[in-house]
């Protein structure tokens, strides 16, 4: 459990003038759930795209499984985003044209699965997240909590290594937060994914197994996040 | 609402809103100037055949000095007048679907308005104002735009000739009609197009068809057919007036082109579903769920796009029927041992010529309306492509998409016009007959004429079966297909500037 999966060094980030992020050192191993929180603007949703190589870093080095993925090209990194990583965010990342069935098996025919298989293991991870019900509504007809079940297992079906998840139950009232918040951790516990969780609310932080902080772009070394006690 | 609220609401916004605003005036100028063009040779006269009292023929003065015939001849001049009004069409489709594009911004700030307690009438009344407001400035550009062209091209040759009417001014009447039918028109199709979007203060949502369009426009193509050849049918069998006779088969013609127009939302509906059936990646999952959701995405300029077809395909028909019977009346003048005479056809092939011109026009101002359909589209999605993109959808993916769903709908649709319209004109001839006339003289040059003995002549007959002209047919969709490959090309652009992380954030 201790093997480190994803390393990132020194990451920095500006936005022009603005810096986002000065210097960010971050460790995953296999299996773990890693919060990070902080005040909003520290950087928290910059680190997330920069480690899941949605950005790429100004300096510093993101290692996944031994290789430097910012060096590789937006066309490798994609790829990558769609088979080893997960990602999910507040809201707004179904297609309101397709069914919940159809949205959670994109990634799997993007992937090359064919119409059927694709649709089978949809409905499986439905079922996982207690949605199967809804598999073919779209997305306008569905609930809020439904909405964000449904993009958790789009962002499981292809099974990756590490799960980015921004703000997740951000959008979504506590007990349905709690619910949602509950099925994830439940699953990767299962899958043995590893997640990153950028968050401000305690409660959500509290899922995690570790907690960094940042402030002002850099990592806060009391370490006193929305989590402790 | 006092119209100084009306007008600052109507008039705040951000840059798209000025792009929209803009888009909206330039095609009101274009469509205003055409319109007084229309009302210009309106008020050409002269030309009609007269008798004098002492019974011999001269034609009315006033219209002799213009070298095209298409002036000249009063029988010809209402034909430019319905082309130069069938040209203002899809200008003002395009008008119409600019007061789309921009939206998911201007929805937001008509929900905001909403909230702050304005009716849905209101709240329409405001987005439809700016249209109408852009439109009465564009119309206002038109007349210059127009005065100015009257000047540059008054340009009288030898003997006072003129290629077009600048020495014609049109009546106040027509004229301001004119000016004002471009705002009336424009807000009326903005209206239209608001009537599917239910604004509620929680933002503007589309509403949703619960079901597929239905297949009726196919009955109303049928139908239009039938009523075209009614009057050749029965004219054979009784005397109809002309007036009869060119309604019903205008009322044919109408009713081919509504077909084809509101079939557009039923072809691609139709499409997508079996893109969505039969197709196997995510590509046609995604483009076939698309044309499903939102069948009627751009069908208003494509609908512009594919009567401007129809048009194209029955002029197509007619020029190949001027040039077979100028062919068959030229066998026939060698088989009587007359020389040819080229000037008669000549004149009809060169009319087609024009229609043809004004139909490329045509596909091009629908072209631009199906871009700013397509941006708009694009845009108001953005968030989902960033998304998508976010979870490692390549953009060759997203682009095919794009690709798929600008063709799938227009290849099928294109296909239904260009028949169409042919079809509309091969019902009524396919083949060209001349000659087969007899003629009776007296067998004796020299005899009484009243009472001689009589011979009857025959002339020869010439049979020529009209060719379909494929190869223009092939030219017209293959030139209106790579019009919308470059449009499809435009809109990947705009989709690669929407598949920027960013949007993610925008709330
Ligand atoms: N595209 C951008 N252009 C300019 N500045 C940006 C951009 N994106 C982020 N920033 C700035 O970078 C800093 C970090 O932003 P980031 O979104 O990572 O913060 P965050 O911790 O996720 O905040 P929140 O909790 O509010 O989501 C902020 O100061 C923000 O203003
Ligand atoms: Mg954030």
């Amino acid at each position: 459990m201790t093997t480190p999966l994803l390393t990132a060094t020194g990451i920095t980030k500006d936005y022009g003038a603005t810096p986002a992020l000065r210097g960010v050192d971050v460790r995953v191993t296999e299996g773990e759930i890693v919060a990070v929180t902080g005040p909003s603007g520290c950087g928290k949703s910059t680190l997330l795209h920069c480690l899941s190589g949605i950005l790429r870093a100004d300096r510093g080095s993101v290692i996944f499984r031994d290789q430097d993925i910012g060096s590789w090209s937006e066309a490798a990194r994609s790829r990558l985003r769609r088979t080893e990583f997960g990602v999910l965010f507040q809201f707004g990342q179904m297609v309101p044209e397709l069914t919940a069935a159809e949205n959670v098996g994109l990634p799997l025919l993007l992937a090359g699965s064919g119409r059927r298989e694709a649709r089978q293991a949809a409905l499986d991870w439905l079922d996982r997240f207690g949605v199967a019900d809804v598999a073919d509504q779209m997305p306008g007809a569905m609930s809020g909590g439904q909405q964000q079940r449904c993009a958790v297992a789009r962002a499981m079906v292809t099974r990756p290594r590490v799960l980015f998840a921004d703000e997740p139950t951000g959008a979504l009232d506590q007990l349905n937060g709690e619910q949602v918040m509950q099925a994830i951790v439940r699953t990767v516990r299962e899958e043995g994914t590893s997640v990153v969780l950028v968050t401000h609310e305690a409660p959500v932080a509290a899922y995690a197994d570790r907690e960094i902080v940042l402030r002002d772009g850099a990592v806060d070394p009391t370490g006193l996040g929305v989590a402790a006690p | 609402m006092r119209p100084a609220t009306l007008f600052r609401l109507s008039t705040a916004g951000t840059r798209t809103d000025t792009l929209r605003t803009v888009l909206t005036g330039t095609s009101a100028a274009l469509a205003g100037t055409v319109m007084l063009a229309a009302v210009t040779v309106a008020a050409v006269q002269g030309g009609e055949p007269l008798e004098q009292p002492d019974g011999t023929a001269w034609l009315a003065p006033g219209a002799e000095h213009y070298t095209s015939p298409l002036l000249r001849e009063p029988g010809l001049r209402p034909g430019v007048i319905f082309g130069l009004l069938l040209l203002t069409l899809p200008v003002l489709a395009l008008a119409g679907q600019c007061i789309r594009l921009g939206a998911p911004a201007r929805d937001r700030r008509l929900a905001a308005i909403r909230l702050a307690g304005a009716t849905p009438g209101q709240a329409v009344l405001i987005a439809v104002a700016e249209t109408i407001v852009a439109s009465i400035l564009g119309s206002a550009a038109g007349l210059g735009i127009y005065l100015g062209l009257r000047r540059i091209l008054h340009e009288p040759g030898p003997g006072g000739s003129l290629r077009l009417p600048t020495d014609v001014f049109p009546d106040p009447v027509p004229l301001v009609a004119a000016l004002l039918a471009v705002p009336v028109l424009a807000g009326l199709i903005g209206l239209i197009m608001m009537r599917g979007v239910a604004v509620t203060p929680l933002g503007v949502i589309r509403r949703q068809r619960g079901r597929g369009p239905r297949p009726w426009p196919g009955l109303a193509i049928a139908v239009g057919i039938l009523l075209f050849n009614v009057p050749v049918w029965l004219s054979d069998r009784m005397v109809l007036s002309g007036y009869v006779f060119g309604a019903l088969m205008l009322a044919g013609a109408a009713l081919v082109m509504v077909g084809v127009v509101v079939g557009t939302g039923w072809i691609s509906y139709t499409a997508g579903w079996l893109l969505h059936r039969f197709g196997r990646g995510p590509v046609t999952l995604l483009a076939g769920r698309r044309m499903m959701a939102d069948p009627w995405n751009g069908s208003r300029t494509l609908g512009a796009l594919l009567g401007a077809t129809v048009i194209g395909g029955a002029a197509m028909g007619y020029h190949a029927l001027f040039v077979t019977q100028g062919r068959a009346e030229d066998r026939f003048s060698v088989l009587i041992g007359m020389p040819p005479d080229p000037e008669h056809a000549a004149f009809y092939v060169n009319a087609t010529r024009l229609v043809l011109i004004a139909v490329g026009a045509g596909v091009a101002v629908s072209a631009a309306g199906m871009l700013v359909a397509l941006a708009e589209s694009v845009v108001s999605r953005r968030r989902t492509y960033a998304a998508l993109t976010a979870a490692g959808t390549p953009g060759r993916t997203l682009a095919g998409t794009l690709l798929w769903q600008t063709l799938a709908p227009l290849v099928p649709a294109l296909g239904l016009a260009v028949v169409s319209g042919l079809v509309l004109v091969r019902s009524l001839y396919h083949e060209v007959t001349v000659g087969g006339g007899t003629t009776e003289t007296c067998t004796d040059p020299a005899a009484d004429p009243d009472t001689c003995a009589r011979t009857v002549q025959t002339d020869p007959v010439v049979t020529l079966p009209v060719p379909v002209p494929w190869e223009q047919l092939m030219l017209l969709c293959g030139g209106t297909v790579l019009t919308m490959l470059v449009v499809a090309g435009i809109g990947m652009l705009v989709l690669r500037g929407s598949t920027d992380l960013e949007e993610i954030r925008a709330v």
